[in-house]
């Protein structure tokens, strides 16, 4: 299983938090297509905290944190 | 020390010895808008003796619904000059620099100034990877925090730990008139003065390497853990610079 951790506006129309089978999701954007979330709408992307590609391959017990831009002063 | 500060100086983590080193204190904030409203009004408040604020902009009626430090008087004014009345009315014991200048990457390190803490109020994305780089180099604790409709982000940044480039932050992410609710850069505000006060006490756990979100639809907060990124470009040039000198 992989968590999948929603932030901000990602969150309207969604759960906060998703798990998933890792089984069937060879790479990151492939869970962003599971949620219909646009990838060019993505603005920080981590796996188990760390920076990250949306090409990188996704392992059973992966965390993942996807942000849109929250830059606004 | 005056009354003024007889109920922080109750706090265990400050007392008289904290407010002492709070007066002695020098904090950088960039930006005197949304965010910037609180975090300058608590700092001041607070006493923290040396407070230089930049901002380049005026005071426009659009930015009446959030950035409390203005009124309708102030309409067309140089938000240095009214944010500084306004502070030292406020608290006369703190010592306001404002500098009318906009930031970019030949003034960042000389606008910064010598100060214990920087505290990023920007509104882009641009700027704020020109401080924490700037950061990064001269090895200043940085407060950075974001808005946007009703979420909203807080993180610190030191030389050792993860910074907004090792999140993935890069120029691309630049939006224009970002929505923005006076609310919500009152929260997130007053959690970077928080969090900029703990650094200049050397108290309790700063947010380095871990970033709050805060949903204020769901009215909930949620910490992630941040790890550094060993090919982040600014740490490496900002090494490379601190090494030259």
């Amino acid at each position: 299983m992989i968590e999948v951790r929603l932030f901000a506006t990602f969150r309207e129309g969604r759960q906060k938090v998703y798990e998933m089978e890792a089984e069937g999701l060879a790479k990151a954007s492939d869970v962003l297509d599971v949620l219909q979330i646009p990838c060019e709408e993505v603005a920080i992307f981590l796996i188990n905290g760390r920076h990250s590609s949306l090409d990188d391959s996704i392992r059973d017990g992966d965390v993942l944190a996807v942000f849109p831009p929250v830059g606004g002063g | 020390m005056t009354k003024r500060y007889q109920r922080q100086e109750k706090i265990l983590q400050i007392g008289a010895e904290g407010q002492k080193r709070l007066a002695k204190s020098k904090v950088t904030v960039i930006g005197a808008g949304g965010l910037g409203s609180p975090v300058l009004t608590y700092l001041a408040e607070a006493g923290v003796g040396k407070i230089r604020l930049i901002d380049f902009d005026t005071v426009g009626i659009t930015n009446l619904n959030r950035q409390f430090l203005y009124t309708e008087k102030d309409l067309g004014r140089k938000k240095t000059d009214a944010a500084r009345e306004k502070l030292e009315l406020l608290n006369p014991e703190v010592r306001v620099e404002a500098v009318c200048a906009e930031l970019n990457e030949e003034n960042a390190e000389e606008l910064t100034g010598e100060a214990d803490a920087v505290v990023s109020c920007l509104d882009s994305i641009s700027a704020r990877l020109i401080v924490n780089e700037v950061c990064l180099r001269r090895n200043i604790p940085l407060v950075e925090g974001g808005i946007s409709g009703f979420y909203g982000f807080v993180m610190c940044v030191k030389r050792e730990g993860p910074c907004l480039e090792c999140l993935g932050y890069d120029r691309s992410m630049d939006r224009s008139s970002i929505p923005a609710l006076g609310a919500v850069s009152g929260v997130v505000g007053s959690l970077q003065a928080a969090e900029c006060l703990k650094i200049l006490l050397g108290t309790g756990r700063p947010l380095y390497g871990r970033m709050i979100q805060y949903d204020g639809i769901n009215g909930s907060f949620d910490e992630i853990a941040v790890k550094r990124n060993e090919n982040c470009r600014l740490h490496r040039r900002a090494m490379a610079g601190a090494q030259r000198g």
